[in-house]
């Protein structure tokens, strides 16, 4: 098992009154999983899956990560667990406008100790994987939409994490573009990698294993 | 529309006050800097035009040449020389002398040592001090007249009206009792001419010798003329020597001895002439400081520009949608610019308000005694300032504001142009040179200064104390001489000597003379006594101090320093007799520094007996009175007890006259007044532009970490570290220092190397002080931007990579 999330609650405290974002979420996720999390706009999927990245704190409930216990660790050993284990796909790519393709798929090497020629060799595989050879030396406003959430993706593999959470992965593409991706995932998925995607698409959400429904901050028991 | 522009404008300020805050302030230094600094260049140009008739008023100043080393120019003047050219040259109309001298003035128990002006009565026809009281055609009535200051008055008088009543000269042994026939107002800060006390210069032989009043080559006075109206000043030189050889006779020489008329209004600044009665200042001091005003309000606009145009980002939208609704570029720009107006005026508001504050700061830094009048010139001034300000600042970034394109920034939401463009970074850069030459420069006076004050001048200047005696004639020398000897018995009294001058005065007798060969030379001379080289710790080379008592070396005996011996090329001193002045010389001093250190050891030579000097020289010139002063060695411990001693030793000899006295390591270090004052000056310029250029750093990091707050964000999910964020935001900045050094350095080094060629002995600029400035400057601009890039990369990365 890769995470285990018990009675989890969030809520931000707003006008004296106290606002959920998650109510009482109990999930598990086994290695190797691929999980679509669904449900309408504001319902709390960005919240979740921030949550599962521990890029967001909950107020209550326990979050366990490959064994550790996420809700006691310190802020900078929860920064090395996720450092390591957990790549980010985002709607909106995130890629960083005034690097290439090559910069850009390298960067997350930089912060985690690899050699010059490690990193070559490493970006040189992803380009190679993701028939970007091409595209390396543009930058990301030369690039189409799918071509810029190709590269996020690659962004996301290159340390090799366990885990990966993508938020709308898909979002701003077209359906074909959307397609590719979701093909590459449930490769990626084959090849043992953990996936959890936010998806409004129920087309997208298919492509998971299991389907996850939220309402209001609210897991419906009846799916999954 | 103007309401809404205007709207927009406040909420803007509003919305941003950090940005609101630098802006503001900086530019409110700037005006402030500027303003006083105007005051200070306005009052050193308006010297002189009070009065109504100066375009007709000169001062005479005379040129003689006898050979390439007899030149001698002088702004003091003969005696005779007004009356002389009134009676003989009809284009005159006025003239009048003017004569310093110093007296013991006295009513009844309060007496001051004075420096009191002798004029003629012509004085106030041609000039225009305000008169309170008193007769205003002819203030002093009769020889026996004297006319005060308000100041003046107050002191000698109260509350009491002085009209009617009788001040005590005594001067040159002669004592004198005179009427006060009228108050002056105090005449301006802006005026060559300065004066306490006016006497008449009627009796002639009162105050000058049966030589000095007949002679052309004595200078004595000042000589002011005032021409007839629409006067040429050429055609009227080419007539003077006509006259002086008239007057002249046998004496004359051909093209020896030329008159000049030098305008009343160009007194101040012209340091081409040397300074007559009141000093001059040299218009370089103005310049420079009018740089630096110009300089620092410079820089603030600088700020206002690259933030102006660093955060246009956060405008583009706003721009957008104007430009979608049908605005005009050109009305953008107008709504821009009124922004910038809006900013300028409260920083003038501001400024002038610090300006108001910091006056008496600044007047205490230039010595000089500034008002700030709102008068008409000082509005001109601020309405121009704000025009100034607001064009420079408020055009650039008001066109590169107006130029986005709505459908990039609204349908494509691209928005173009970084936060630190080229521009941005060359003014950045610019604002740190201008830093660094001033860090630079700061360091390098200050070492000047402390290599100045500390260097060892060969003589001992610790624990001296100076005494003059006020006094002149044989009744001085005898006063001094029973002065020292009642010291010498004191136990607190290490040494004590009397001289004509001390080191004090830093500037000694200038003789000149023609030797065997025709040739003119020159040399110092001071007379002192037997105890002076002990005293002041002086060491003999060769031969033998004066003895004490010994009748022959009181009579011809002298000193001599190394550079004399070297000068003269004498090959065995000792023993030699200089025949033209029938002087023997005893021995040989080191060479120690008589003058300040902007001056080179001259050729010196010392005797106890000043007559066969004088009477064999043909030229003794001195800057200062001649008076037996007393120079007392203490021992260090209990100044003030044994400055009392002295005091006491003082009145039981003297009862009737004031003792005064200096400290003469304090009065050396204020030789180098000027100079400390520069380098206060530039201190504070330097703080005041290390402030604004950080303050421009300050707000450009913040904008920059606004602009990259996303990226900084996917940094850190990719697991960047808070230190990876911190050098990646400061690297930017940190390479524009750097280039900065490399530009400032070579300007440093270049206005430096210029400025201590000014003086005899200096320092060596060091390459150390570079490093030192450089790293100081890195350190400042390290820690400007590091709060805001640390906050950036502390900061919770899920907030700003929220997609909305
Ligand atoms: N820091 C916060 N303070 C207050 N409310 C918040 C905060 N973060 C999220 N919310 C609210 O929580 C709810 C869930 O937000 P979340 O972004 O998780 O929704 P979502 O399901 O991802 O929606 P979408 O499909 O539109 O992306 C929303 O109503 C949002 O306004
Ligand atoms: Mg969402």
């Amino acid at each position: 098992m890769i995470l285990q999330l018990k009675n989890i609650f969030k809520w931000v405290q707003q006008g004296g009154q106290r606002v959920f974002l998650l109510k009482d979420i109990n999930l598990e996720v086994a290695e190797g999983e691929f999980i679509s999390i669904m449900g309408p706009s504001g319902s709390g999927k960005s919240t979740l899956l921030n949550v599962i990245g521990m890029l967001d704190d909950f107020n209550e409930g326990e979050y366990n990560f490959l064994n550790e216990s996420v809700h006691t660790l310190k802020e900078k050993h929860r920064a090395n667990l996720y450092k390591q284990y957990i790549g980010f796909v985002f709607q909106a790519y995130h890629l960083i406008d005034e690097l290439t393709v090559y910069e850009n798929l390298e960067m997350p090497l930089l912060y985690k100790k690899h050699s010059g020629s490690e990193r070559k060799a490493m970006v040189a595989d992803m380009l190679d994987r993701f028939n970007i050879v091409g595209k390396k030396d543009l930058f990301p406003a030369q690039l189409s939409g799918g071509q810029q959430q190709l590269v996020g993706v690659a962004r996301a593999l290159i340390a090799k994490p366990k885990l990966i959470l993508a938020d709308e992965p898909t979002g701003n593409l077209n359906s074909k573009q959307g397609q590719e991706i979701m093909a590459l995932f449930k490769e990626l998925n084959k090849e043992g990698v953990t996936i959890i995607q936010v998806t409004h698409s129920e087309k997208n959400a298919e492509y998971g294993k299991r389907i996850i429904h939220l309402l209001d901050g609210r897991q419906l028991k009846h799916a999954g | 529309m103007l309401k809404n522009y205007f709207k927009i404008a406040w909420r803007n300020l509003l919305k941003n006050k950090g940005y609101t805050v630098i802006n503001i302030s900086g530019l409110a230094v700037g005006v402030c800097c500027f303003l006083l600094i105007t005051l200070y260049v306005k009052s050193e140009f308006s010297y002189d035009r009070f009065h109504s008739k100066r375009d007709r008023i000169y001062r005479v100043w005379q040129h003689e040449n006898y050979g390439p080393k007899e030149d001698f120019v002088n702004t003091i003047t003969p005696v005779s020389m007004v009356k002389v050219l009134k009676n003989s040259v009809p284009e005159i109309s006025e003239g009048t002398r003017v004569y310093r001298f110093n007296s013991l003035v006295k009513r009844n128990n309060n007496e001051f040592n004075e420096a009191v002006r002798a004029v003629d009565p012509s004085f106030f026809q041609i000039f225009d001090f305000e008169l309170l009281e008193g007769n205003p055609s002819a203030p002093l009535v009769g020889a026996n007249s004297i006319v005060l200051s308000a100041s003046a008055a107050k002191k000698y008088f109260g509350l009491e009206n002085p009209i009617g009543q009788t001040l005590e000269l005594k001067f040159d042994e002669k004592l004198k009792f005179l009427e006060v026939t009228g108050i002056m107002a105090d005449p301006p800060q802006e005026s060559s001419i300065q004066f306490d006390l006016l006497v008449s210069l009627e009796n002639e032989a009162d105050f000058f010798g049966e030589r000095a009043r007949r002679s052309w080559f004595n200078v004595v006075v000042e000589s002011y003329l005032m021409l007839m109206p629409d006067q040429s000043v050429g055609q009227l030189e080419a007539k003077f020597p006509e006259v002086i050889k008239q007057y002249l006779g046998d004496n004359f020489e051909e093209d020896t001895f030329f008159l000049h008329l030098q305008p009343l209004t160009e007194i101040h600044l012209d340091t081409s002439l040397p300074a007559g009665l009141e000093p001059i200042s040299n218009p370089m001091y103005s310049y420079v400081l009018a740089s630096i005003g110009f300089l620092i309000l410079l820089l603030a606009c600088i700020n206002f520009i690259t933030l102006a145009v660093g955060r246009s980002f956060s405008r583009a939208v706003e721009v957008g949608v104007r430009k979608a609704l049908g605005a005009f570029r050109k009305q953008l720009i107008y709504q821009f610019w009124g922004e910038a107006l809006f900013i300028t005026f409260l920083s003038v508001v501001f400024g002038i308000f610090l300006a108001y504050l910091f006056l008496g700061t600044f007047n205490d830094l230039t010595g000089k005694l500034l008002r700030l009048d709102f008068d008409a010139g000082f509005w001109a001034v601020t309405f121009g300032l704000i025009i100034f300000i607001a064009l420079i600042a408020g055009v650039y970034p008001s066109v590169i504001l107006s130029k986005f394109n709505p459908i990039e920034v609204l349908v494509r939401n691209k928005i173009k142009g970084s936060s630190m463009g080229l521009l941005g970074k060359g003014l950045v850069v610019a604002q740190f040179v201008a830093s660094l030459v001033m860090i630079v420069s700061t360091l390098i006076i200050g070492m000047q200064i402390d290599f100045l004050v500390g260097k060892d001048l060969g003589y001992q200047k610790d624990a001296i104390v100076v005494v003059p005696t006020n006094m002149s004639g044989d009744e001085a020398d005898t006063f001094a001489a029973l002065y020292v000897a009642e010291l010498q018995k004191q136990p607190q009294v290490i040494d004590a000597c009397a001289s004509i001058f001390s080191f004090v005065e830093n500037a000694w007798f200038g003789v000149g003379f023609t030797d065997s060969k025709d040739v003119y030379r020159e040399f110092v001379f001071n007379s002192v006594d037997a105890r002076f080289l002990k005293t002041h710790n002086i060491q003999l080379v060769a031969g033998r101090d004066f003895q004490q008592g010994n009748i022959s070396d009181a009579e011809n005996g002298v000193l001599v320093n190394q550079t004399f011996v070297k000068r003269f090329a004498l090959e065995n001193p000792i023993g030699t007799k200089i025949d033209k002045f029938g002087v023997t010389i005893l021995g040989v001093v080191k060479d120690f520094n008589f003058q300040s250190l902007n001056h080179r050891i001259e050729p010196l030579l010392l005797g106890i007996n000043p007559a066969p000097i004088f009477s064999n020289a043909e030229n003794v010139e001195s800057q200062y009175i001649s008076q037996p002063r007393v120079s007392v060695r203490l021992e260090a411990t209990r100044m003030t007890s044994n400055i009392a001693k002295l005091k006491d030793t003082w009145e039981k000899l003297n009862p009737s006259q004031v003792f005064e006295y200096t400290f003469l390591d304090e009065s050396l270090a204020s030789q180098y007044k000027n100079e400390q004052r520069s380098r206060t000056i530039v201190k504070i310029a330097s703080l005041l532009s290390v402030f604004i250029a950080c303050m421009g750093l300050f707000g450009l990091a913040t904008l920059t970490v606004a602009r990259r707050k996303a990226e900084i964000g996917i940094r850190k999910v990719m697991g960047a570290s808070i230190w990876d964020i911190v050098t990646m935001v400061s690297n930017d900045f940190l390479k524009l220092v750097l280039v900065a050094t490399l530009v400032a350095f070579p300007i440093a080094w270049w206005a430096m190397h210029q400025w201590l060629q000014d003086f005899a002995y200096h320092i060596g600029i060091s390459w150390w002080i570079f490093a030192l400035a450089g790293i100081m400057a890195l350190c400042i601009a390290l820690i400007t931007v590091s709060y805001q890039a640390i906050k950036a990369a502390i900061a919770n990365p899920v907030k700003s990579l929220r997609t909305e």
